[in-house]
């Protein structure tokens, strides 16, 4: 793999006493598509902030390409926002707004003109170019933001929480937009959101964060399935977490007793001795669910309580041994030769591979 | 009772109000173009007179010339002033914050007629009384308040966000005042260089004290009212209100415009 | 880091002009005020000094507190009139009137805040002389004259001139600002009108209105127009007492002393309101 485009050594910022980023090693590459993920105050948008210059870290290094960024002036740097309030200039149309950062790069005025309704053209526009910006709907004021980051040309894209003002079907068609320019540009984007949907639909890694730390970085998929956490694990989809201590185990599986039960899970990459307490997650969507004992290495009975249904897919809410609350979630069309009364106990089941380890912390 | 009855009677009310507030200025507009010296009801002549008398005056329009350097130098002077204070306290925080708001806006609430002998004596130490650039320099500390509030105003209505943004789009600290924070600010700037030059038009107590032998327009009044009733001053004062009614107007209606606007 | 220390150019220019121009024409002549009330006056020559003949001379002399005690008065009274007068006009526009209907109530009282003081003062005395426009008017209704200009009645109206427009925008503004639900809220749980007003309306404007008369008071007490023109000075107030002072006798010292003895006073009332506006109300039962 060539160079990362950015890295992050030791990266700390501080407000004060509150410590709003902590130690962060990160690469970003070039081209790819990174979501950074997290609840409000996690640290995110100072990431973002510290990419765009305007805080500098309290420690550590920033390097773009090689070069020491830590105290390098925002507008000495290629790194345009997407801004969570847009941040149009109000009394400018919205050419002059996509015209703007060129002006202050002393490009010519034809020559700025010309990108710029390039640029609303390609983001389809066009017809809107002397419109000011304030009577413009939510939509097309996305666009412009987009172009006036775009026309710059930039190596990385930033972007934060972009369509958190927009109507759902909204978001939908934006984030189609993004990813379809993002690949044809074939540049960087960075995209901080508190959003599981929006990240996982459109980038190619996810960092999750929580109070500052990095809690997991990886493909959506990975995340998915292997969270390497409880914060994750809890953080990420329906998963169901449970606690109990290491009896023993080799490569193929450690066997763990819980108060619903004696389980095995995938073996992990740290090694556990026994007696150590744990916790594992389990998918909501890799139960399954039958009347008979099924014939997978963990099994546990449970009782139905409720059922919650969105669209096709159904979540069942069990419960099983000691109070533990299970989430199963499956297609409707699943479920028809089942006896779904409130109250009926069913055998839930899973594989050695569905369970992952979550480390502590 | 307390349905219809009650609205007319306070309806009654606040038109006497506002009779109370109005009148003095009605009844000078009216006595401009009365003929009787004493003027009275019943109203005499409608005359052009004291119109006649005051555009003859040499020494008036000297006084109008002494006035306009005065009010809009000062409103220049008190609007920058008040734009770096406002900037200043939008966008940064430091230690002696406190005091330093507390130094821009205590002048108003010091009597004139203290400020004026404090000015009066200070001044003359510094040499530099009975000059209109005296009386520039105190109504530049007296208006200034009111510019910095002005603009304070707008920058609160600012997306805090888009003086960065122009940073991250490649401008200098300096390129995002001049493109962004100004343009931004532009209306209560107007409204502001109106509203202090209507108050510096005004003002007499420290300019009285300080001017010296160079008269403004209200000095030329406060003169005139001392020696016995002339009603030149009515004809000078509808002009003067004419003059400040038209600058706070103008300020509010731009001011007030711009804010609808930027709310839709 | 060193880049935190290095001077920064930008953050100066703004912040720096106000404070020089301050210093140099506002704390300056303050200061200096103070400074020569310690100075001595020789053949119509003032020479710096440190002594306090001058204060010693005013706060001996009856006359002077006369005018202290008489400006005290008239001041505070006509802050009263004006908060009183003040007082339905703004529960009307509060209460009554549309948004705007009290938004143009509020802009047309701004606008004599920035009109000649001097010309309406004029014009009073114009409208208030023995044969002016009030006396005529009484004259046909068989009422009259009287004699209004010279007096506290005159004093009053000049002041009123000053400072009704400001009371009744901050009054009406203070309660414009009280949520509505609370006084519809004792309205609701059988509360007379007249009881909503003394029980909800006032309590909740307190600050606003402490304020209020505030200016009220600040204004009146430091104007010398009003109680020169339309009061015929028969008792001079404070301000005319500099006035004559440094006019007429180049006694700069001595109206030095009035004038720092009037800020000190403003001092004490201002902060004895702002106590009581800030007070938290005693707990009942």
């Amino acid at each position: 793999m060539t160079e990362p485009l950015v890295t992050f050594r030791n990266v700390e910022k501080r407000f004060g006493d509150f410590v709003a980023v902590r130690n962060m090693v990160l690469d970003i590459h070039e081209g790819e598509f990174l979501a950074i993920m997290g609840s409000s105050g996690c640290g995110k948008t100072t990431t973002l902030r510290m990419l765009a210059g305007l805080e500098a870290p309290t420690a550590g290094e920033i390097r773009m390409a090689g070069r020491l960024m830590n105290d390098v002036k925002p507008h000495e740097r290629d790194t345009p926002l997407v801004w969570q309030s847009l941040a149009l200039f109000p009394f400018l149309t919205a050419r002059e707004n996509v015209e703007f950062g060129l002006k202050m790069r002393g490009v010519g005025a034809a020559e700025r003109k010309r990108r710029a309704l390039d640029w609303l053209d390609r983001m389809q526009i066009a017809d809107f170019a002397e419109r000011n910006v304030a009577t413009l709907s939510g939509g097309q004021k996305q666009r412009v933001a987009l172009a006036r980051s775009l026309v710059m040309e930039p190596k990385m894209l930033l972007l934060d929480e972009p369509l958190s003002a927009l109507d759902a079907n909204l978001v939908i068609r934006m984030q189609g937009v993004l990813t379809k320019l993002q690949k044809e540009l074939g540049i960087t984007f960075v995209y901080v959101t508190h959003s599981q949907s929006e990240a996982f639909a459109m980038a190619d890694r996810v960092v999750i964060m929580s109070q500052g730390d990095i809690a997991q970085v990886g493909s959506p998929k990975d995340i998915y399935r292997t969270p390497a956490n409880r914060f994750v694990a809890e953080f990420v989809g329906r998963n169901n977490i449970l606690s109990g201590k290491v009896l023993g185990g080799d490569a193929k599986g450690m066997q763990i007793a819980t108060p619903q039960g004696t389980f095995t899970a995938q073996t992990p990459q740290t090694p556990l001795a026994p007696g150590q307490s744990v916790s594992f997650a389990v998918s909501a969507d890799l139960l399954t669910l039958s009347e008979t004992e099924p014939d997978t290495v963990n099994k546990a009975q449970a009782t139905l309580i409720s059922e919650e249904f969105i669209g096709s897919l159904v979540t069942l809410f069990l419960e099983g041994a000691d109070g533990m609350e299970f989430k199963v979630q499956m297609q409707e069309r699943a479920l028809m030769d089942l006896d779904l009364s409130p109250g009926a106990t069913l055998w839930l089941g899973w594989d050695a591979a569905s369970a992952s380890i979550l480390s502590e912390g | 009772m307390h349905g219809r009855g009650l609205n007319i009677i306070l309806g009654v009310y606040v038109a006497l109000i506002f009779t109370f507030v109005f009148a003095p200025i009605f009844f000078s507009l009216v006595f401009s173009f009365n003929s009787q010296r004493f003027p009275t009801i019943p109203l005499g002549e409608f005359s052009t007179e004291w119109y006649a008398k005051i555009l003859s005056d040499p020494d008036i329009w000297q006084a109008v010339r002494n006035s306009v350097i005065v009010s809009t130098t000062t409103a220049i002077l008190a609007t920058t002033l008040g734009f770096c204070t406002a900037y200043t306290d939008f966008r940064y925080n430091f230690r002696f914050k406190g005091p330093y708001l507390a130094l821009i806006l205590l002048p108003p609430t010091i009597p004139l007629i203290i400020m004026a002998l404090a000015m009066l004596a200070w001044l003359s130490r510094l040499g530099l009384s009975g000059q209109l650039w005296s009386i520039i320099m105190a109504h530049s500390v007296l208006t200034a308040p009111f510019a910095m509030a002005i603009i304070r105003l707008r920058l609160h209505q600012m997306d805090p966000d888009l003086e960065a943004a122009a940073w991250n789009l490649g401008g200098t600290e300096w390129q995002a005042m001049r493109h962004v924070i100004v343009p931004f600010c532009m209306p209560a700037i107007i409204s502001s260089l109106c509203l202090t030059a209507a108050v510096s038009f005004d003002e007499f107590a420290v300019a009285w004290f300080v001017s010296g032998l160079n008269k403004t327009v209200p000095i030329v009044i406060l003169e005139i009212v001392q020696g016995n009733i002339d009603p030149q001053v009515n004809a000078i004062g509808t002009f003067v209100f004419l003059t400040s009614i038209s600058l706070v107007v103008a300020a509010q209606v731009i001011f007030i415009s711009r804010q609808i606007k930027s709310h839709s | 880091m060193s880049t935190k220390h290095k001077i920064d150019l930008y953050a100066l220019t703004w912040r720096l002009p106000i404070i020089l121009w301050q210093l140099i024409f506002f704390v300056g002549p303050v200061v200096f005020m103070i400074a020569i009330s310690f100075f001595v006056v020789k053949n119509y020559r003032m020479t710096e000094a440190f002594e306090f003949v001058n204060w010693q001379r005013m706060l001996t002399r009856g006359y002077f507190w006369d005018s202290y005690w008489y400006t005290l008065f008239i001041a505070s009274l006509s802050a009263a009139i004006a908060m009183m007068l003040a007082f339905p006009a703004a529960w009307a526009l509060a209460f009554r009137a549309s948004e705007n209907l009290r938004r143009g109530a509020v802009f047309l009282l701004i606008i004599p805040f920035f009109t000649s003081y001097l010309v309406r003062t004029f014009s009073w005395y114009v409208i208030l002389a023995e044969s002016g426009v009030l006396n005529a008017m009484l004259g046909y209704v068989g009422l009259g004259p009287f004699k209004m200009l010279n007096t506290h009645f005159g004093t009053v109206v000049g002041y009123l001139t000053l400072t009704l427009p400001l009371a009744v925008i901050l009054q009406t503004v203070t309660m414009a600002n009280i949520d509505k639900t609370l006084v519809e809220a004792a309205r609701n749980l059988g509360c007379k009108p007249l009881a909503t007003i003394w029980r909800v309306v006032l309590p909740l404007s307190k600050t606003g209105f402490v304020v209020t008369a505030l200016f009220c008071f600040i204004l009146a007490f430091g104007d010398f127009v009003a109680p020169f023109y339309l009061g015929g000075s028969q008792e001079p107030t404070l301000p005319i007492l500099i006035l004559d002072t440094t006019k007429s006798g180049q006694q700069w010292p001595r109206a030095a002393v009035v004038a720092i003895m009037m800020m000190l006073t403003l001092f004490a009332v201002a902060f004895t309101a702002i106590m009581l506006a800030y007070r938290k109300p005693k707990v009942a039962r």
